[in-house]
């Protein structure tokens, strides 16, 4: 239990709730996975703003947070807000969740299914719209949103590799993927060599420690 | 405000509080009732009007402390309009039971006919009971609820003890209840709210101010955090500890039965 006033907490988690329930609802297509996970319950504790909460699994169509938990966890994770904000946006969480300071007590299965089922949300934004405003004018501006984050997803990928290439080819200022990998094997290679060397060289040294004690 | 919180555990004679003012104990349920008969059609939208909407975080709070399972049986005393009895109609599904009790029976109207419009009356019992003398076998209830009742309880050690005998062991009770605020300056400012804006609110939304007087009074007369505390350990339960919430404006004291 943190130490904050548990009715900010509750109403900060109410609107993170009914936010998640209404994107699920707009959501028909991540229903399916959902449902694979009902009754599935993670514990995330964020250690930057002193603070543990639990997310239940309800069925394919609700989540619940919530700010005290009895219940055991199917997978319990601590960790920093970047961490975490880190762990969400991620293509490859199974690598996050390995290389991070996340420490994981329990399943990885149910938290990465549960991370993939949010990333590959689809939300239907027509269907409130249609709903609120009419079948044409709905349409219509949700034609026009779907432009718009298509541009924002086209501007950011651009963005990306433009400044993946200066960093890369023009600025030299980081090697490039290949480059690094070859480093690391190398360094891995030298590791085991050490290594191995280490070893024989204290096989020697307790050899000539017995022979000098027989003789 | 010129009357002190009260601080001793139950009162010696044969007069209690009501409000500000001391009445004879026998007649403390029925003034209780009539307020909340006055109330009653109204009590919902008057507690999102005075709490600025607060009340629905502290119960959901008070319902995440439950820690409520399928099956079991929740006892919601003091449920009024059944708010809390609604969530826990889901959380406890077809094989629980929750039953909603209240003294009063216009607020157990208002709260039956609200269940039955959501839908959620399948596991729903509805009982006119007293919190002193509640009729329901011994060792008979996974978790108890009470949610801004107690203060209007007129002897709270029996109410307690009756609670304790009803529960099974190792089962809980939460007391949701408005307390003392941690700050002095907070409470300035509350008991401004409390016996000016509160009453006046109540005269506009309710027309009835004196009710919602009684309810501000009723309030710095229950007892603060650590005298319920102690009340909760007199009466045996253990394990039992409380929540301030909103600056200690409210409080949920939880204890178990051994």
């Amino acid at each position: 239990m943190t130490q904050h006033d548990p009715a900010l907490l509750s109403a900060a988690l109410a609107g993170a709730e009914r936010a998640m329930n209404q994107a699920i609802a707009l959501s028909p297509t991540s229903h399916q996975a959902l449902g694979g996970l009902s009754g599935t319950l993670l514990g995330v504790e964020v250690t930057t703003l002193d603070l543990t909460l639990y997310i239940k699994m309800v069925d394919a169509t609700e989540v619940r947070l919530m700010t005290h938990c009895e219940d055991q966890t199917d997978a319990f994770v601590r960790g920093t807000l970047e961490d975490f904000g880190a762990l969400a946006t991620s293509e490859d969480p199974a690598a996050i969740l390995i290389n991070s300071s996340i420490e994981l007590r329990g399943s990885s299965h149910s938290l990465i299914a549960l991370q993939q089922v949010v990333s590959r949300m689809d939300i239907d934004w027509e269907a409130p719209l249609v709903d609120a405003l009419g079948d044409v004018m709905g349409h219509q501006i949700a034609e026009g949103l779907r432009s718009v984050f298509r541009w924002g997803e086209g501007a950011r990928a651009s963005l990306k590799r433009q400044v993946s290439e200066y960093l890369l080819e023009e600025g030299r200022l980081t090697p490039p993927k290949a480059e690094l990998e070859h480093f690391y094997d190398a360094v891995q290679s030298l590791a085991m060599r050490v290594d191995r060397a280490q070893n024989q060289v204290e096989k020697l040294l307790a050899k000539a420690a017995l022979k000098r004690e027989t003789q | 405000m010129s009357e002190d919180r009260a601080n001793t555990a139950e009162d010696n004679d044969d007069t209690t509080d009501f409000g500000f003012t001391r009445v004879d104990r026998d007649a403390k349920a029925g003034m209780v009732r009539g307020v909340f008969d006055s109330v009653a059609s109204r009590y919902d939208l008057m507690n999102d009007l005075m709490s600025g909407g607060i009340h629905r975080l502290w119960k959901r709070f008070t319902i995440e402390l439950c820690a409520v399972r399928p099956g079991q049986t929740i006892l919601d005393i003091a449920g009024g309009t059944g708010d809390l009895a609604a969530r826990f109609s889901r959380l406890v599904g077809q094989d629980g039971k929750v039953i909603l009790a209240d003294i009063n029976a216009a607020m157990l109207e208002v709260g039956r006919d609200r269940l039955i419009d959501k839908g959620a009356s399948d596991n729903i019992e509805v009982v006119q009971a007293d919190a002193q003398y509640l009729p329901f076998a011994d060792n008979s209830v996974d978790c108890i609820t009470i949610a801004f009742g107690l203060r209007n309880v007129t002897d709270k050690a029996i109410a307690l003890q009756s609670m304790l005998r009803v529960l099974r062991p190792g089962g809980r009770l939460l007391v949701l209840e408005f307390s003392k605020p941690t700050s002095p300056l907070l409470g300035k400012i509350y008991d401004q709210y409390s016996f000016q804006i509160l009453p006046a609110m109540g005269r506009l939304v309710a027309q009835d101010a004196d009710s919602y007087r009684y309810l501000a009074e009723s309030i710095r007369k229950h007892p603060d955090q650590e005298t319920l505390l102690a009340m909760m350990a007199d009466a045996g339960f253990v394990e039992s500890r409380y929540h301030n919430m909103t600056g200690g404006i409210v409080a949920v004291h939880q204890g178990f039965k051994a």
